[in-house]
Order: structure tokens, then sequence, then C-alpha cells
């Protein structure tokens, strides 16, 4: 039971930095993404790579997926965040689109769609982590230093900055921000740091393919974000801990048919995510969002 | 003279630009030559040539749909401009992106104010006041201070000093009018473009508006507004511009212009499109 | 010889993404709202058919008219229950499109819970291909789709062009300054583009239906192709969604002539990712850069 409990806990913080590093874009720069699963992947194929064919070192993985995942969404997000605010959903899902074709046809670096498997364990200075409890350890410390950089980065004036250019634009402009290049930094940090979540999935799994990052996958963590508050540190932590229990506590309900509870789960979270936008914009945790002037 | 800046800010844009003095010594901030706009079909602004002096406030006034937002816009970069020269003490504006203008020294306000309405107020002024983009600000620990007291300082000023941590969107009216102004005042800029920044303000607002903006011109800062109100407009103005159509018919003192019978009757008798 | 085949089949996918693109095209420019719940008014569409036709064997008239009523009213229902309650209190782009995808998953999740999640298909013998030529197979299904999308998109051209409610439909795609100062007296116009929008995926479901199949996923899949059409081809532009539209369409099964199915679907999203990065105004686009 106790190891039931503590593979839930990794899941949980692994949606948990997920849904965190997508708040920066989503709830504080105001840059609508549906391509976050795609640095999830990006993440936890490299992390794959270089643990089976470099080192296992977790820093050294750690290192290389945040780095990659980090250049490559520098690299995609300069041309298309040129584009309009709302359009730029329909990139991100055009990117997140392209990043699963890859994924499933790279055979000679995902292993396509039978994708990865004999992931060995992640060494660290005093030997590997092996048992659940490390695995949990990892995943609540790399969550917790990840909310720790989100906090000291949007408490601050890089924090300022996205919010004037979410909430409104043209007066950010107006003001000597430089929008283009804040939002690519937000989208930079945010695709960096969700590799994490990939390195500790790939680690404490020892096999991804793709079925885990797919458009789903970017849905269910956009519906994490929202549920539990956009705009806010622990929001997304929220929002993350109650859509991964609840599958699980779904199970539990009797009069529910077993086989539809994947549906059943997605359709509450759907009917959750039209009533917060209806009543609550700000989600669980947020405070009730005032007016917004147009931009 | 110019407020709400760290010092190693100030000290590299002094090193940059032309000091004040110089500006002060050709007396104009912001020289507008021929510049012409058209949009699909309409003639915005059309050969526009306009001075504004150093450290004085000029209103800019017409009917509506004369082109005086529009010529905002294209001075700030939001819009090209088909034909003509903007150069702000001495420096060429044309093709800039409004950013980097802003930065350079002219800032502007909106006439729909958009303020960042889910961010304190305090948090609106901060911003303002820390224009780079990186993921900190130069100075440190020191600077941040300095930055917060300065922001004190300018929400009293702006009446707005026990508001300072209530969301923007939730202000009144009138103190979204104000925290519209502390952004601006916020900043280190030598030139403000105020869009209507005191339409529909009660007679106490308005006071204090004015004096506000009498302030600001004293410490150098040139100020441009649109307005309206004629009670505004004789009230603070040092120069007037009359826009009409795309063109500026008229430009000088009050007295001159306030008292030409047919820019009057422009102005009251109105019936353009 | 197969590629000929490729272009009759692209023709026929083509025409269908037109359809449901412009209807997204005409709700999208005259509201300005993300309404993704399109692609979910095309799966209600499209099982309704299903269900009248193929499961309760009723005569395709009837079911027509079936999809359709269930066509309009979701859509009018998504904008009376969900998107003007948010627009009241000011909501940004953001809250209603959430709440539009929101929709669609709930839509997707019901329909597959009622359904089932695997491929469904409308039975019909329209649908099995005839030899024409040696080596090219044409359904009748082809020819009968043709003809009802030249129908339509005629009548759309003349309602758009003719009538009062079109016209002003149109002016308000083109100036949504419009929309903004005029914001209650629109909500009339708005119920007239969510009625006529949401009829227009019913042709296009109802072939898919006979001619591929329907699972739950592929209002998704429609509206992803709904969503890049009106962009590329320019907001303001109805016909220009349509086009992009068709050439997705087209696109997506020439592909095929090289590539494997997997890529069908990318390759086009590529062309048009590229396209909108570089052309952001879109291609017979009057949106303005902000």
């Amino acid at each position: 039971m106790f190891v039931y409990l503590l593979n839930v806990g990794v899941f949980i913080c692994v949606y948990a930095i997920l849904a965190s590093t997508l708040n920066v874009m989503i709830g504080y720069a105001g840059v609508f993404s549906l391509a976050h699963a795609a640095f999830f992947g990006i993440g936890a194929y490299v992390a794959a790579f270089v643990a089976i064919n470099v080192s296992s070192s977790l820093i050294a993985v750690l290192a290389s997926s945040v780095l990659t995942a980090g250049v490559l969404s520098l690299i995609i997000a300069l041309p298309a965040l040129r584009v309009r605010d709302e359009y730029f959903v329909v990139v991100s899902l055009a990117i997140q689109i392209l990043c699963v074709t890859i994924f499933s046809e790279w055979k000679g670096f995902t292993g396509g769609l039978g994708g990865i498997v004999n992931i060995p364990l992640p060494e660290i200075l005093w030997g590997s982590v092996s048992t659940p409890m490390q695995f949990f350890l990892l995943a609540l410390a790399c969550l917790a230093a990840i909310t720790l950089i989100i906090g000291l980065i949007v408490r601050g004036s890089f924090g300022r900055s996205l919010m004037a250019v979410r909430d409104n634009e043209s007066a950010a402009l107006a003001l000597g921000k430089n929008v283009a290049l804040l939002k690519t930094l937000a989208a930079a940090l945010s695709s960096g740091l969700a590799a994490v979540a990939g390195v500790v999935y790939a680690y404490y799994l020892s096999f991804i393919n793709v079925q885990s990052f797919t458009l789903d996958t970017s849905v269910l963590v956009m519906a994490m974000v929202i549920i539990g508050g956009s705009g806010t540190i622990f929001g997304p932590i929220v929002g993350a801990a109650l859509l991964t229990v609840l599958p699980n506590a779904l199970s539990y309900v009797s009069f529910l048919p077993q086989s539809e509870i994947g549906s059943i789960q997605q359709l509450l979270y759907g009917l959750a995510m039209i009533l917060m936008m209806i009543f609550r914009p700000g989600g669980i945790v947020g405070a009730g969002r005032s007016k917004r002037s147009g931009n | 003279m110019s407020c709400g800046s760290s010092e190693a800010t100030v000290t590299a844009m002094a090193a940059t630009f032309p000091t004040q003095a110089s500006s002060e010594a050709t007396g104009k901030v912001l020289r507008i030559s021929g510049l012409s706009k058209r949009f699909s079909g309409i003639q915005a602004i059309q050969e526009i040539t306009l001075d504004l002096h150093t450290g004085l406030i000029t209103s800019l006034v017409g009917p509506n749909g004369a082109g005086k937002t529009t010529l905002f816009n294209t001075i700030t970069g939001y819009i090209r401009p088909d034909n003509g020269t903007v150069l702000f003490e001495e420096h060429s504006l044309v093709g800039l992106p409004p950013w980097k203008i802003a930065r350079m020294g002219v800032m502007r306000t909106f006439q729909d104010l958009r303020l960042f309405t889910d961010m304190s107020v305090e948090d609106n002024v901060l911003a303002a006041m820390e224009p780079r983009s990186w993921f900190w600000q130069l100075g440190g620990r020191q600077a941040n201070n300095a930055r917060r007291e300065q922001a004190a300082a300018i929400l009293n000023e702006t009446g707005l000093g026990t508001k300072a941590g209530i969301l923007a969107g939730s202000l009144s009216y009138a103190e979204r009018k104000f925290l519209s102004l502390a952004r601006i005042m916020a900043t280190n800029a030598r030139l403000w473009l105020l869009d209507e920044p005191a339409a529909g303000l009660d007679p106490p607002s308005y006071d204090l508006f004015q004096g506000l903006l009498r302030s600001q011109a004293r410490r150098g800062i040139s100020v441009c507004i649109i307005e309206h109100n004629l009670d505004i407009i004789t009230a603070i103005s040092d120069r007037i511009a009359f826009l009409d159509q795309g063109r500026v018919i008229a430009e000088g003192t009050p007295n001159k212009i306030l008292e030409d019978p047919k820019l009057i009757a422009l102005y009251f008798g109105g019936g353009h499109s | 010889m197969v590629l000929l085949q490729l272009l009759i089949n692209g023709i026929q996918t083509g025409t269908i993404y037109a359809l449901t693109a412009i209807g997204f095209a005409l709700i999208f420019g005259s509201t300005r709202i993300f309404h993704f719940a399109h692609g979910a008014v095309f799966v209600i569409a499209a099982y309704m058919f299903k269900f009248t036709f193929g499961d309760l064997g009723l005569h395709w008239t009837v079911a027509t008219i079936a999809a359709v009523s269930a066509a309009v009213a979701a859509g009018l229902l998504v904008n009376l229950l969900i998107y003007v309650p948010i627009q009241r209190h000011e909501g940004s782009y953001f809250t209603v499109f959430v709440a539009s995808f929101g929709v669609v998953i709930v839509v997707q999740n019901a329909v597959a819970i009622i359904f089932g999640r695997g491929f469904s298909a409308i039975e019909t013998h329209l649908s099995n291909a005839v030899e024409i030529v040696s080596g090219l197979f044409v359904a009748p299904l082809f020819g009968i789709a043709m003809v009802c999308s030249v129908i339509i998109l005629t009548s759309l051209h003349l309602i758009l062009t003719r009538t009062h409610v079109g016209i002003a439909l149109r002016a308000l795609s083109q100036n949504p300054e419009l929309v903004r100062t005029f914001g209650l007296s629109t909500r009339g116009l708005s119920t007239y583009a969510f009625a006529l929008g949401s009829a227009l995926v019913v042709p296009g479901a109802i072939f898919t239906g006979a001619a591929s199949g329907l699972t739950p996923t592929i209002g998704l899949h429609i509206m992803l192709i709904s969503l890049v059409a009106t962009i590329a081809g320019g907001v303001g532009s109805n016909w220009g969604a349509a086009w992009i539209a068709f050439s997705i369409g087209i696109s997506e099964n020439l592909v095929l002539w090289r590539m494997g199915p997997q890529w069908s679907e990318a390759v086009a999203f590529a062309f048009l990712l590229a396209f909108m990065i570089f052309r952001p105004a879109g291609l017979f686009g009057l949106a303005a850069a902000r």
C-alpha cells in the first residue's frame, strides 16, 4: 500500500512539474501553448539516450535534457511567437503534432512506436537511485527546486514584465518592454524545465514511448493548470494532484463501468474546465479575477 | 530630472544620448516633418510638420477623426508612416519598434488606458520602472528598494497611496486614469504623449491632474496631450496644435489659436466626418 | 493513375474540409470567438445522422434534418450557455478558448461512452467504389458530394452577398472594431453566424461518415484543419479559409504518393506552419497585424 502511494506520489510530482512549467507560459506570460507534451517527450528521449549511450549520471542527464529542450524551444519560439496571440495556439498545436510524428518515426533515436526500454538507473554522488522511496524523494526534490526557481523568477521583475505582456501587450510595448524577447525567454524557461519531468519519468519507468507525449497529455496538463489556478505558484500543483488522483478515485466508485473510466475522467475534467471558465477563471487557488479591459 | 530609474541606467543613458542641455539649446524635443499615412483609401494623416518644444506642454486639439491618435501611433512606432521623418532629440524614430522608441525616452498613454488589470497597482508602477527583459534587473537589492520607494512616492503623488496592493482592474474610473499617469511618471521618459488623460474626471481630480502635469513640465519633461476639454486646454497649454482631417492647420500660443474665430467655429461647429 | 486517384480522393477530402472550415471562418470572422467547439458540433451532427439513418433506419432526408437540427442547436447552445456568460464578465479570448476546448473534450468522451470508441461507418451502397476507368475508383458518393457542395457553396455565396444578414456578417468580419463598438447589438447577428456556421458542418459530417467512417476524435482533427485554414486563409476572408482547407485536403492525399500515411497529417501541418510564420497576415487576409 505504501509503495502504491509512493508510486502515485512520483506521478503527482512529474505532472506537477509539467503543470508548473506550463503555467509560466499560460498563467504568467499569457501565451497559450498546446505543445508542452512535446517538450516533456524531448526531455524524456534525450534523458534515455544520454543515460544509455553516454552516462547515467543524473547531473549529466538533467543538463543535457534541459539544454536540448530549452534550445529547441528557443529556435521554434523565435519565429512562432511572431503570430498573433490567438493564432499561437494553433502553431503550438501544429508543433505538438509534428513532434509526435517525429517521435513515432525517428526509430534510431526514439525507438519509434516501440519506444525505448532498459533505461538504467540514475547515478548520483553516493550511488544510484533504485527504490520507490528514493525515486519519490528525487521527484519531490526536482519539484521543489523547480517551484523555487519559478517562484523567484516570477516574483521579481521578470514576472512583472511577463504579466504586463499578458495583461496588455500594447501597453507593455509602450513602456519599453521587448515583448517578443520576453515571450521567447518564457517559452525557453518553460520548455527547458519541463524536460526535468521527462528525465524523472524516463528514469522511473525505465521505459518510454510516444503514447505518453501526445496531444492528450498536453491537454491534461493544461487542464491541471487551469483547474488548479493559472497565474499562481501552487495552483498547478494542486491541479496536478487532483487530476492524477482522480482516475484512481473514480475506480472506487462502484456504479461506474470500469471500461469507461478513462472517458468519464476526461469528460469530468472537460466539464470542470468549462465551469471554471464561466464561474471562476482563476481556478481553485486563484482569487476571482478582476474584469479585464480590452487589449 | 528623470524619475524612477537606478543610477546605473541613468548614467548609461546619459552616455548614449545628447544631454538635456543640447536639446534645451535647440528647444525642440520632437521634430516631425512631412508625416503621412494612408489606410485603405483614407488619408489618416497628411504632410504633418510639427515641432514640440522642450519642457513645454503642447495640446493637440481637433475634431474626432482628425488623426490625433493616429499621429501618436505613428510617432511611437505602432504604425509605420508612408512618408516623413520623426526626430526625437536628433534621433530618427521611423522604423523602430515601439519598445525601442519607449526606451529612448518617448512614452505614451492610451485613451482606453490599457492598465495591467490583473496586477496590483504597485506592480503596474514597478513594471514601468523595469524596462530590461532579462531575468533580473541591474543594481541588485539596493536598486530594488530604491525603486519600491520611488513607486510609493509616485503613488502618493497621484492619490493612490492607499491602493498599492489592490488589483488595477478593481479601481474606480478616476483612480484608473491616475494610475495610467503614475505609470508614465515612473519611467524616465523625457517626452510624454498623453491621449485624453483627463477625460471624464471630476473638478477636484482635474486640479490634481493639472498640478501634476505642471510639476512634471518644470522637471524638464515635454508633454503633448490630446484633449477636448477647453478648460484644461486653456489652463495648462503652453502651445496648441490644431489638427483637422489629418493636417495641422494651426500651431502656436494659446492666445493666438483661441482667438481665431475660424478655429473656434471648427472646433465647436464640427460637422466633419 | 495512382496520382489521379489520390487527386480525386484529395478533392473529396478537400471539399469536406472546405465546408467545415468556411463554417468556422464565418463564426470566427463575425464574432471573433475561437469556437473550438465547432469540432464538437461536427461530431454531434455526424453521430446524429449515423444514429437516425444507420441505427434507427430512418430515411436519409429525416436523418439529414435531424443532423442539421442537432448541429444548429448545439452551436447555439454553446454560444448561449457558455460564451455569452463568459463574455458578460469580460473574459479574454483565452477563457473562451479554454471553455470551448472543454466542450470538445466533453462531447468527444460522451460520444465515446454512448457509441463506443471505435470506428463507426454509415452504411450505404453509395460509398462502394466503382471502377470508372482502369485503375481509377470513384464512388457515386463522390459525385453526390461534389454536386451538394457546389449547391451549398453557391447558396452560401448568395446568402452572404444578397441578404441583409449576410452582408452584415461580412461587414463584421472585415471590421472587428465594429464588433467591439456595437457590442450588444451584435447579439442577433452572432446567433445567425452560429446557426449558419454550424449548419455548414452537416454535409461534411455525413460524407465523412459514409466515406471514411467516424470516431469520436474526428472532431478534433477537422477542427485543427478549420483553424489552420481560417488563419492561413486570412481572417475576414471566408473563401480564403475554404481554399486553404481544400488545399490541405488535397495535400494530405497527394503526400501518400511518396510517403506513408502517418506523414500525411504532419506534412499538411508543416506546410501551414511555415506559411503562418512567414506570412502571418494570411494569403487573402484582411487581418492587419496589431
